[in-house]
């Protein structure tokens, strides 16, 4: 996927990015990320990001916990509050499994977790409904209005789920390489 | 960056004595190989110092490429790859981390590899010590290249074909050099041995060296 | 935030016609020189006139994987699409010249020492290049992405040549510390008198000449290549 001629601005607070299946928002979250090389143009963030993928990117053999402390650690943070944060995503019970032994939702969950764990300025997080029951759309929904009163920027890229609509600052409509704010 | 390179060292070793495939691999191949090797060349020819060296190291180097690419088919599902990448100096310790911990797998299938060659062949070690510091050297010296071409060589289709042909090649001033350490170890030349031991030593530095540089441009 | 770039063609060159010119005119020279005008070697007879190629084609080889480093460094720096055509160019021709001495190496190795093949250790460091630009070419043939073959590629050419220089130590240390049993030197390479070392810089220079003009043309076809791929995504 190319983005062409793509120029975005997000400040504190949700910015949603929206468009149909293949349309460029995973490349868009992925260049923010610093994950992709931009042919041309820069990218200025401020402050370290958390990228959470369409996938958990957890690693397997480790378990929920030891993942998340990883990241933790890596960052130079501390792992006081993971045991905290892995029990209020309702995933205390098997955080101490290794992670191919969990569900498709609880390793979403555990990913998500990261959102109260790893507390950087910005968030992005690319379909994070994927997997999800009602309870844990609702946790997520409440993760991401703590994360807004706290000042932090969050992007979500989604193809539906109007649930963050009421939350958003800002809309971006992507389709097919090209960004409008809507 | 030290510490960020132990942490991801530290990762990989944890998920790898969790779910040891890399290890049992390596271990396997290496086992099938000195035996194989004792039955088809026979016994006699098997026990030169010559020859038993150059098919450990043959044999380690094949292992090095077994573990590595399954410490990055591992890394590959769920994405847990890019979950480290997307990380502030992830990509720079990538290749530290994952040099780092294959060198401590391989420290353990050379082990098991040469026990089972000394036993097997019934090798004479005219120098043991000699002989114990050119594998640790020879195992420092395997991974840094490995890691180097299986990253290259990820997602793309016939990669388990890829990662040999580019690595072997790069890898003949390693093995020469293993391999003629261990043989000189065997027979009970100590000059030979600790001179290419030095030799093995400023490879594993020069190559750690060129990929702690170059191998974070080819993460995407 | 995001933009790409489709890469504006390098205007050709326009002496290229005349390169291709010049090319053939002074290969034809040099090979008239080293087959007519250069005197017959007391000691080897005629067949040391295969000298005058299997010199220059060790040369074009070394000097096109040189050319890939330096292509394989300032893609990794500027990311402009030229120099990968340059180096992709350069490997496949010096793939080319690398196969072509290895082959006269052979022709020359018959008659002289009785053998095909020696151990010499500059001929098996040349061997082991010619397989690790098989390996690059593999490996860019496998990624399909532009700019990720392109990186992928540098990395991996830039690792090589930086080990063609210590595979070249290892193998003449391993040779001299534990001497072989059939090691055949090529220290017997006639001693040069004027007329023939004319005739070697003449063909030296001719051969140098193809490959710039193998280079141009490669070059440009890669980029004509890579407008078709830009235009395309």
């Amino acid at each position: 996927m190319i983005l062409r001629a793509v120029s975005v601005a997000v400040g504190p607070g949700l910015t949603l990015v929206r468009g149909p299946n293949g349309s460029g928002k995973t490349t868009l979250l992925r260049a923010l990320a610093g994950l992709v090389p931009l042919a041309r143009g820069d990218r200025h963030v401020f402050g370290d990001v958390l990228y959470i993928g369409h996938r958990p990117m957890l690693l397997r053999g480790l378990t929920a916990r030891e993942n998340l402390e990883f990241f933790a650690r890596f960052r130079g943070g501390d792992t006081r509050g993971i045991d905290g944060a892995l029990r209020a995503w309702g995933v205390g019970e098997v955080m101490d499994r290794p992670v191919e032994r969990l569900s498709a939702g609880e390793r979403r969950r555990a990913a998500l977790a990261r959102v109260e764990t790893e507390r950087v300025p910005l968030l992005l997080m690319d379909e994070p409904f994927a997997d999800l029951d009602d309870a844990g759309v609702n946790r997520l929904r409440q993760s991401i209005a703590h994360a807004r009163e706290d000042g932090r920027t969050i992007v979500v890229a989604t193809h539906a789920h109007p649930e963050l609509d009421e939350l958003a600052r800002a809309r971006i409509a992507i389709d097919y390489g090209a960004a409008t704010a809507a | 960056m030290i510490d960020r390179i132990a942490l991801v060292a530290a990762r990989e070793l944890r998920a790898e004595r969790r779910q040891p495939d890399g290890v049992v691999a390596a271990v396997t191949f290496i086992a099938v190989l000195v035996l194989l090797e004792s039955l088809v060349v026979g016994p006699q020819i098997a026990r030169d110092a010559d020859v038993a060296s150059a098919l450990f190291w043959l044999a380690l180097a094949f292992a090095t490429i077994l573990a590595t690419m399954r410490s990055f088919d591992r890394e590959l599902e769920d994405d847990a790859l890019e979950g480290l990448v997307a990380l502030p100096g992830g990509r720079d310790a990538l290749f530290g981390g994952k040099v780092l911990s294959l060198a401590v797998v391989l420290v353990l299938v050379a082990a098991i590899g040469g026990l089972l060659s000394l036993v097997l062949l019934d090798l004479p070690v005219a120098l043991p010590l000699h002989l114990l510091v050119v594998v640790l050297l020879g195992v420092v010296a395997l991974p840094p290249i490995v890691v180097v071409d299986v990253v290259l060589a990820l997602r793309l289709r016939a990669r388990a074909a890829l990662v040999p042909i580019l690595a072997l090649p790069v890898l003949v001033p390693q093995l020469v050099a293993a391999t003629r350490g261990t043989s000189a170890a065997l027979t009970g030349d100590a000059l030979g041995a600790l001179s290419w031991a030095g030799l093995l030593f400023a490879f594993a530095v020069v190559y750690t060296v060129v990929g702690l540089t170059i191998v974070p441009a080819a993460i995407e | 935030m995001i933009e790409t770039t489709i890469p504006r063609g390098t205007p050709l060159p326009r002496i290229r016609p005349w390169l291709g010119i010049a090319a053939a005119a002074s290969f034809v020279v040099a090979s008239a020189m080293a087959l007519f005008w250069a005197p017959t070697d007391a000691v080897q007879g005629d067949v040391y006139r295969i000298l005058y190629v299997h010199v220059p084609l060790a040369w074009l080889a070394y000097l096109a994987f040189v050319v890939v480093l330096l292509a394989s460094v300032a893609w990794l720096w500027t990311k402009r699409p030229f120099f990968d055509a340059v180096a992709v160019a350069s490997a496949e021709i010096g793939v080319l010249f690398t196969g072509l001495f290895l082959v006269a190496g052979s022709i020359w190795a018959k008659p002289t020492w009785g053998v095909w093949w020696t151990w010499e250790p500059r001929l098996v460091t040349t061997a082991i290049m010619f397989v690790m630009y098989v390996g690059y070419l593999l490996l860019r043939g496998l990624s399909t992405d532009f700019s990720r073959r392109a990186t992928r590629a540098a990395v991996f050419g830039i690792v090589a040549v930086i080990d063609v220089p210590i595979v070249h130590l290892s193998v003449l240390w391993a040779n001299s510390l534990h001497q072989l049993p059939t090691v055949l030197r090529i220290a017997g390479s006639p001693a040069l008198d004027t007329p023939m070392l004319v005739t070697l810089m003449v063909s030296l220079g001719a051969y140098t000449l193809v490959y710039a003009y193998f280079m141009s043309a490669r070059v440009s076809l890669e980029l004509a290549r890579q407008g078709r791929l830009w235009t395309r995504t």
